[in-house]
């Protein structure tokens, strides 16, 4: 061409032909691409090379097309002879840009041995394997590798099909979840069969609890273990006036019901019982269907499962009210005897402090009238005092002082014997202290032609003080013969015998006698009942304190006109 | 028998202080007699008659317990702060009615020549003019 230089209209020419063959070329790519055409003409060195997809079926190409695996042809230098819109959507590169370029460049260094040896494989006939590979975005992303070696138009090449890993490593991992998530709903409903199963034991308990209360003639119910009723009885519904389930529920509660002084300590009772298992057990009232309080003894136990737990509380109510109205009233009583017995014993040391005041400042007036009456007696001429009235009166006046001093005496020895209370006792021979009071007494024995019996040998002794005692027999024995009955020989019998708690002393006369109404005043101070016989009126009030002092009583029985039995008892 | 220079009854009871009087005077006990219806006016005489040169201090006092104004204890608690030249030679006797055990103890713990069971007699006379004065009344 050097020596003819082409013409213009060669030029034209060959310009022309080549826009053609570039067209060709393009219009062939587009067609190849969307499946127009079969093959596909690449210029080699030794010009162009015509690849077809003969025999092909459109359906296969469509399928690798829309496939979701990445698949591409790789020539026997690896050059991306074809691939599909996944493997380019995977290598984030457009389609046309990967076509025809080295797949090599997705291989990362660290890749590229392993990647020779799988290519290596493959070319052999089949290989499969996992790597890593390089996006354009610059991630590194696992994927595996299957290659097949496959015979295009008598020249060979490499079939591959990439499939992303991380997507399917995800799927593991989800699987792994819903695994995981299987098993703590299999747990869930393992729990929730027990938690049925305790149930049907608890309604069962239940069941069975209030089929047995709904016979008992108390008020009966059950709660569950946190104190929120389950049952109620008939009884109580009898005692509120309500049907069951009829009207609103928090007037069938007993809480409601619960008399406002008792709500709180018998709440709080409760709630301990609740918390600690302890058995509960409290009185309170409780207003019943015509609007009246009933003290009612409540009692509540635990029931527990196998485990030990509380399943439900079991309770009844009984009605204690007359009992508990009636104890108080005995509580009233008591204390009123109490009250009347601080007042009797009030009074009693006032009397005491009176007896002793009144002994003890009588005493001054009465001595100063028997001096002045002595005096008198020196002043006056010795001829009047001989003479009438003069003498009489001043016998008497002196008769009258010496009554006065006497009794005055007898104050001051009851006075005295206030105080011994605790005096020592001793056992003393009961025989000898009668034997020494009956000789003391003979002259009125002998008097009266009295006859005495005694027979005391059952009590040996008995504990109290001597001289008490002497004092004792001595007012017992004279009274018998004293109060005799003029019309039959006195007849005193001395007995004794030992009881559980005391030793008795018995003294029985068949003297005058007296009259129920009499007996009890028998003791009391200055209590006179017979004119006609000497006496202070003091000697059985002395007796009956000198014996209660020392914690034993004295009895009295007595016939009018029959004779009077007096019994001492003697604690042991 | 040597009379006492001085006696000084003290008793709210006149009765008991006119027979006293009566049987001390019998007696020829002593020439001069004082008496005190308690023991504020006891120890006015005590004053009175126990200051200076003056002959007729009390030499024996026989002394009421239970008295108004100032009782017998009452006396004796002031008697014992009295500044008296011849305290010493003062003979104290109280005379009781039946003592309560509690005033027993008191009046065995007092700074006294001893205590009597009224009424007064010629022979608790003697008995004190015997212990105290070592003298008797001449027998009858």
């Amino acid at each position: 061409m050097s020596e003819d230089r082409p013409t213009s209209a060669a030029l034209a020419r060959e310009n022309e032909e080549l826009r053609y063959q570039l067209e060709e070329a393009q219009e062939l790519i587009h067609a190849i691409r969307t499946g127009a055409v079969d093959a596909l003409a690449v210029q080699g060195a030794e010009g162009p090379r015509i690849f077809t997809l003969q025999g092909a079926d459109q359906g296969y190409r469509t399928l690798i097309e829309e496939m979701n695996e990445g698949a591409l042809l790789l020539t026997e230098d690896a050059t991306v002879l074809y691939c599909n819109a996944c493997l380019a959507g995977l290598m984030g590169r457009p389609l046309s840009e990967l076509i025809g370029s080295a797949f090599d460049e997705f291989v990362p260094p660290a890749s590229k041995e392993y990647w020779a040896g799988l290519m290596l494989r493959g070319w052999g006939g089949k290989s499969k394997g996992e790597l890593l590979l390089q996006t354009k975005a610059g991630a590194l992303v696992p994927f595996s590798v299957s290659m097949n070696m496959l015979q295009f138009n008598e020249t060979p090449t490499l079939a591959v099909i990439v499939t992303d890993l991380s997507a399917q490593r995800e799927i593991t991992a989800i699987r792994a979840q819903v695994a995981e998530q299987n098993a703590l709903l299999d747990r869930k409903t393992q729990a929730l069969k027990r938690e049925e199963a305790a149930r049907l034991v608890v309604e069962r308990a239940a069941a069975e609890a209030s089929r047995m209360l709904e016979g008992i003639s108390q008020i009966a119910w059950t709660t569950n273990a946190l104190g929120e009723h389950t049952y109620r009885n008939r009884r109580w519904y009898d005692y509120i006036g309500q049907q069951q389930g009829q009207g609103p529920a928090a007037e069938q509660s007993w809480r409601q019901r619960l008399h406002p002084d008792d709500a709180a300590p018998t709440l709080a009772r409760w709630q301990q019982s609740l918390q600690t298992g302890q058995p509960y057990e409290v009185e309170c009232r409780i207003r019943n269907a015509q609007g009246d309080y009933r003290w009612m003894l409540g009692r509540a136990l635990p029931s527990r499962n196998e485990q030990g737990e509380v399943m439900q509380w079991i309770g009844t109510y009984t009605d204690i009210h007359e009992h508990r109205l009636a104890l108080e009233r005995i509580d009233h009583g008591q204390r009123q005897l109490r009250d009347n017995n601080e007042q009797l014993t009030r009074v009693n040391v006032d009397l005491d402090n009176f007896i002793y005041t009144a002994s003890h400042d009588l005493k001054a007036p009465i001595s100063n009238i028997e001096g002045l009456l002595h005096a008198l007696l020196v002043e006056l001429p010795p001829a009047t005092v001989q003479t009438e009235p003069v003498q009489p009166i001043l016998h008497l006046m002196q008769d009258s002082v010496n009554r006065f001093k006497r009794t005055i005496e007898h104050l001051t020895d009851v006075s005295k014997l206030q105080k011994e209370h605790g005096l020592p006792t001793q056992p003393v021979g009961l025989a000898g202290i009668i034997h020494d009071v009956r000789l003391d007494l003979e002259p009125l024995v002998q008097a009266a032609g009295a006859r005495l019996d005694v027979d005391v040998a059952a009590v040996p002794t008995v504990l109290f003080s001597e001289k008490n005692l002497r004092s004792v027999v001595f007012n017992l024995l004279s009274n018998a013969l004293k109060y005799r009955d003029p019309g039959r020989p006195p007849h005193v019998r001395v007995r004794a015998r030992s009881e559980a708690e005391y030793m008795v002393l018995e003294v029985e006369d068949n003297g005058l006698g007296l009259d129920a109404h009499n007996e009890q005043r028998l003791f009391g101070m200055f209590q006179r009942f017979h004119d006609h016989v000497e006496g202070s009126g003091i000697g059985l009030y002395m007796v009956k304190k000198m014996i209660e002092n020392a914690g034993g009583r004295i009895e009295v029985s007595s016939r009018l006109g029959v004779g009077t039995t007096f019994s001492v008892y003697f604690v042991r | 028998m040597q009379k006492l220079s001085s006696v000084l009854l003290v008793d709210d009871d006149q009765t008991t202080n006119y027979l006293n009087q009566l049987l001390l005077n019998r007696l020829g006990v002593t020439s001069e007699l004082l008496v005190a219806t308690n023991g504020q006016e006891a120890l006015g005489l005590l004053e009175e008659h126990c200051q200076g040169a003056t002959t007729d201090c009390p030499a024996l006092i026989l002394l009421d317990v239970k008295m108004p104004v100032l009782d017998g204890f009452g006396f004796l608690a002031a008697y014992d702060l009295l500044p008296l030249p011849e305290k010493q030679a003062i003979i104290i006797v109280m005379l009781t009615t039946s003592l309560h055990p509690q005033d027993v103890d008191r009046v065995g713990k007092l700074n006294i020549a001893g205590f009597l069971n009224k009424p007064l007699t010629e022979e608790k006379i003697n008995t004190v003019l015997h212990n105290h004065f070592n003298r008797s009344l001449p027998t009858a």
